[in-house]
């Protein structure tokens, strides 16, 4: 998809300045593209986000520092965002690892893998230190974020499946060559680039306002990232803490915090009998590979009107629509232009077709297994006695900190 | 007092961040679609710069405002980035400000909005995203549930309406169009347009008869209105006034084809339409053959055969493989059909393949094979005889074979087809040779006027717009000719065919090249406006029909650009099949003769 926005982009442009009629002789000099030195940028990337994760760690873990967080955020968004412009991020290398693992043709660049990995790695150790601040597009809103309006935590629960439906889409168009569609849809990128489609751009302001009155919403209810990041926090080596002396239950860590992870004690006291729950439970159990298949083979009946976002497909629905559109696209005039038959065209279609079936199954059979695991463990009661941090949901941003009457004693104990 | 010092930078940066957002908004919305260099004063200055090509002064004067133009607009776009980034700055004051002015206070607890049971809170979770999903999925089904029951309606529709179409086609009695098309170009065109409203009228209101009426007793029959009598159509202007015509087709799994049937023997002439009739003929070293197919049904109506004829040669005529031995179009007048072969014999029948009469003219000494295609103007039936030994310009009585006129020409042998064109107000036959474009009079034969700018071997025909006649062939030239006295207007050697023969407007000129290129010239500079390089021949003639151009190529592929402004490719595909012929139009369908078979196209 990237050469069809380079494309659309510099059309236009061209089209409104062509090379200008100079009838005096004059010869156009030869245009050198330079080299970008890349490989360099790509590897002081990596270097930088393994000492911010690591600070972050430190931070989070040992100084429980939200000014060290705080810090970092501003680096992150000024280096990563606004100097690197957003580009390669570890959000959008979950579809550059799925393309090199169904496609033997395209080689993933190492610092790629990294990038991919590293915040995984760290997140298994010390939780969503990534999202603390070294990701630019959660720096961002975070440094933003100024009120701490709350949400329905019934709802919140709910919008967190958004997410997953978002990774499994990602992963189908990545796996069929279609598109990348987070980068496509990277709402940030374009404030980072000072450019871009408008109308992403916008979605991205409204999100940052968003942002000032509640707590990370890409973060919470959109980032394909985060999912994984906060599976493998569930099983961090060292979760995120509020404090480690012991919990007073004040409730102050729990309003404070902005993206709701804070679970409130819980004592299971449900005027609901235990066997009913029980049998709620098992029904899902029951229903899990039923959702997982009724996914799979729902969007699997859609994978020809799916398999429209990639471009041979799109393209071949132009050249055969019966209403011939009165612009012609430049995809559409090039095709026309490079000589490339229409054979060859329609068996590209048909391999393409024939992947998007498989994938889009395969998409949709994860939406139905994931929805089917939320709904089990919504079903699940747990009992707690203290205020405690769930490590799939914090970002560790830190804000819970300075909150905690506990703190100062903490800093003293360790 | 601190903090109303960060409330107050907050608010006055918002104020100011609001200005530059709308005053950005309204840049950004401006240079949307800014063409600065498509300015009137521009445009003028080009012009003025273009007709005097020496003075100096006009073109630096263009050459500044290009240049200002260019400053503007980059200078607007280098603003807008800047602004860009004034507008980081003021949101990172905002937030900053905001930061400061919150900073000691403190999120305190509240009432929670979720009850306080942590169960109930799941049980509410479990509830949204239950209905959530069930919403989305019922949404999605009931629009593919609804896309599929439309789809179907659409198809019983088309069922029913290909049903009553053929039961129209079977029941309809064979009747004359009851017009026949002008041939005088200019005029032609405009009758044929008239024509082609009252027929779009005409059927919108059947059309809308038969909604209304499905159930009632079908209406007669609606014959084909538009003609297609000679080689590129009547008079051979390379227009029709055909409407609606499909922009694909697929000859793999029937998409707009309304029928396809194999040809009994081979030939590279294109078919001719009149009424329910498509003719075209077929030879091999047997048999010299006519054939009459149904418009509707594609259905071989008879075949009348060019034997027995005097003078015929028993052994055929060597001819090339690419010119065959029935390479000339039929031509007809709606009572006969005439058809030339290579080997020098025509035969005219009636339109139900009655012979009427056949001769033999001599057997043409040619090393290609006879191409050129007859035309007929009335009951008189042109021939272009253009050979090694002998070229004449033949006129025979389509009725009874007898000559009318013979006229002997000065010029070398030509593949080319002879157009009608009116000539000041005589009704006149142009004919294109080497050297010479020649205009005749069709009643006498006697010669108009003669322009001497052709060379080599000359295959394309010409066409004709407006009053103006085109010519051009490979290695020579495209001229212009005016029509009325034989001025040359302008010459043109950027873009010229070989077989193909251009089809022209009144502003524009089209070329297919065997080279690849299909060129647009200015009808009234000679000057190319725009080029399409697509590397594959075309030995097809381009025509113009429902506003567009059509063009096959040898390979068999439909190239559709618009006829209007700006030349534009529409489209192009692969119909599978070879094509060398020039398609023909009726109403709303096209006939193509592929080198395997005859196909019509229609919407569906």
């Amino acid at each position: 998809m990237p050469e069809f926005s380079f494309a659309a982009t510099i059309l236009p442009a061209v089209a409104r300045f062509p090379k200008p009629d100079f009838t005096s002789g004059y010869q156009y000099p030869t245009i050198v593209h330079s080299v970008p030195w890349e490989t360099f940028w790509s590897w002081v990337d990596i270097g930088l986000l393994v000492v911010m994760m690591s600070l972050m760690a430190w931070a989070v873990h040992r100084r429980r520092s939200r000014g060290v967080v705080v810090g970092v955020s501003i680096v992150s968004v000024l280096y990563f965002g606004f100097f690197r412009t957003g580009c390669v991020c570890s959000v959008g290398s979950i579809q550059n690892v799925v393309l090199a693992l169904t496609d033997s043709g395209y080689r993933l660049p190492i610092t790629v893998l990294l990038i991919f990995l590293l915040p995984l790695v760290f997140a298994l150790f010390f939780g969503r230190v990534f999202c603390a601040g070294v990701c630019p597009m959660g720096a961002l809103q975070e440094l933003v974020n100024i009120r701490g309006w709350r949400l329905s935590r019934a709802v919140s629960w709910a919008l967190g499946f958004i997410p997953w439906v978002y990774l499994a889409f990602a992963i189908l168009y990545a796996a069929t060559r279609s598109q990348f569609i987070i980068c496509r849809f990277d709402p940030f990128v374009g404030i980072f680039r000072m450019g871009g489609d408008m109308g992403m751009i916008i979605f991205g302001v409204l999100l940052l306002i968003l942002s000032v009155f509640v707590g990370r919403p890409f973060c919470r209810f959109l980032c394909p990232y985060g999912v994984l990041l906060g599976v493998v926090s569930r099983v961090a080596r060292r979760k995120v803490e509020v404090t480690d002396s012991k919990c007073i239950n004040c409730r102050l860590c729990h309003h404070a915090c902005p993206v709701d992870a804070i679970r409130q004690p819980n004592e299971a006291k449900v005027a609901e009998r235990r066997t009913t729950g029980a049998r709620r439970v098992a029904l899902y159990l029951l229903l899990l590979p039923l959702l997982t298949v009724g996914g799979g083979l729902l969007l699997r009946s859609q994978s020809d009107t799916l398999s429209m976002a990639h471009r041979d497909v799109w393209l071949y629905a132009q050249l055969t629509a019966d209403e011939q559109p009165d612009v012609l696209t430049a995809e559409v005039e090039a095709f026309h232009e490079m000589g490339r038959s229409m054979d060859e065209l329609e068996a590209s279609v048909q391999e393409v077709k024939k992947s998007y079936r498989l994938w889009s199954a395969l998409a949709g059979g994860l939406i139905g297994f994931v929805l089917g695991c939320k709904l089990i463990r919504l079903s699940l009661k747990r009992t707690r006695k203290t205020y405690e941090v769930d490590p799939s949901a914090c970002v560790a941003c830190g804000k819970c900190f300075n909150y905690c009457p506990l703190k100062k004693s903490t800093i003293s104990n360790t | 007092m601190k903090k109303g010092i960060y409330r107050n930078i907050a608010l006055v940066t918002t104020a100011f961040a609001v200005a530059v957002i709308t005053m950005m908004g309204v840049s950004w919305w401006q240079m949307r679609k800014a063409t600065p260099l498509k300015t009137e004063v521009m445009e003028t200055l080009r012009q003025l710069s273009d007709t005097n090509a020496d003075n100096e002064t006009l073109a630096e004067q263009v050459r500044e405002l290009d240049l200002l133009s260019r400053k503007a607009y980059f200078t607007q776009e280098s603003q807008l980035k800047k602004g860009g980034w004034i507008l980081c700055a003021m949101a990172a004051v905002i937030a900053f400000s905001l930061r400061m002015y919150y900073k000691d206070t403190k999120q305190l607890p509240d009432k929670d909005l979720d009850p306080i049971d942590e169960w109930l809170t799941k049980s509410r979770a479990r509830r949204y995203l239950g209905w959530g999903v069930g919403a989305i999925v019922a949404i999605g089904l009931i629009v593919v549930t609804m896309n599929g029951v439309k789809e179907r309606k659409l198809a019983e529709v088309n069922r029913s309406t290909g049903q009553q179409v053929n039961k129209l086609a079977d029941d309809s009695p064979e009747s004359e169009p009851t017009t026949e098309l002008s041939s005088d170009s200019l005029e032609g065109d405009r009758s044929t347009d008239q024509q082609a409203g009252r027929l779009a009228d005409q059927q919108k209101s059947d059309s809308l008869e038969e909604k209304s009426d499905s159930l009632k007793v079908l209406a007669p029959p609606p014959l084909p209105k538009l003609t297609w009598n000679g080689f590129r159509g009547t008079g051979g202007t390379g227009r029709s006034a055909a409407r609606g015509l499909p922009t694909s087709w697929n000859l793999g799994n029937g998409k707009n084809i309304l029928w396809q049937t194999p040809v009994p023997r081979h030939g590279y002439n294109s078919p001719v339409i009149h009424g329910r009739n498509i003719f075209i003929t077929g030879a091999d070293s047997e048999k010299r053959e006519l054939y009459c197919f149904d418009l509707w049904t594609g259905e071989l109506l008879w075949t009348a055969a060019a034997t027995g004829i005097a003078g015929s040669p028993t052994q055929m005529p060597d001819v090339s493989a690419d010119t065959g031995l029935a390479a000339s179009t039929v031509a007809t007048n709606g009572k006969q059909v005439c058809a030339i072969f290579a080997t020098g014999d025509i035969l005219c029948t009636d339109m139900e393949g009655k012979r009427l009469w056949a001769k033999n003219l001599g057997v043409p000494d040619n090393h290609y094979g006879f191409a050129s295609s007859p035309l007929m103007y009335g009951n008189t039936l042109i021939i272009q005889y253009d050979n090694n030994d002998a070229s004449r310009l033949i006129a025979l009585s389509a009725s009874s074979g007898r000559e009318l006129w013979s006229k002997s020409r000065k010029d070398k042998i030509a593949w080319s087809s002879p157009i009608l064109a009116k000539v000041g107000s005589q009704q006149a036959v142009i004919v294109m040779g080497n050297p010479a474009v020649t205009a005749y009079k069709v009643s006498d034969g006697e010669e108009l006027w003669r322009v001497e700018c052709l060379s080599g071997e000359v295959g394309a025909s010409p066409c004709t717009a407006d009053g103006i006649i085109y010519a051009a062939s490979e290695y020579a030239t495209c001229v212009a000719i005016r029509a009325a006295d034989g001025e040359t207007l302008w010459e043109a050697g950027d873009c010229l065919p070989e077989c193909s023969s251009p089809v022209a407007t009144k502003d524009k000129l089209y070329v297919a090249t065997s080279y690849g290129a299909v060129c647009a010239y200015d009808a009234a500079t000679g000057e190319v406006v725009k080029q399409h390089e697509l590397t594959t021949p075309f030995y097809s003639s381009p025509v113009i029909a429902d506003g567009k151009v059509w063009i096959f190529s040898n390979s068999g592929k439909c190239y559709i650009f618009s006829a209007g402004k700006d030349f534009r490719l529409i489209t192009s595909f692969d119909t599978g099949e070879q094509t060398f012929a020039t398609p023909a139009f009726s109403d709303s369908m096209m006939v193509v003769r592929s080198d395997k078979s005859l196909y019509a196209i229609k919407k569906k």
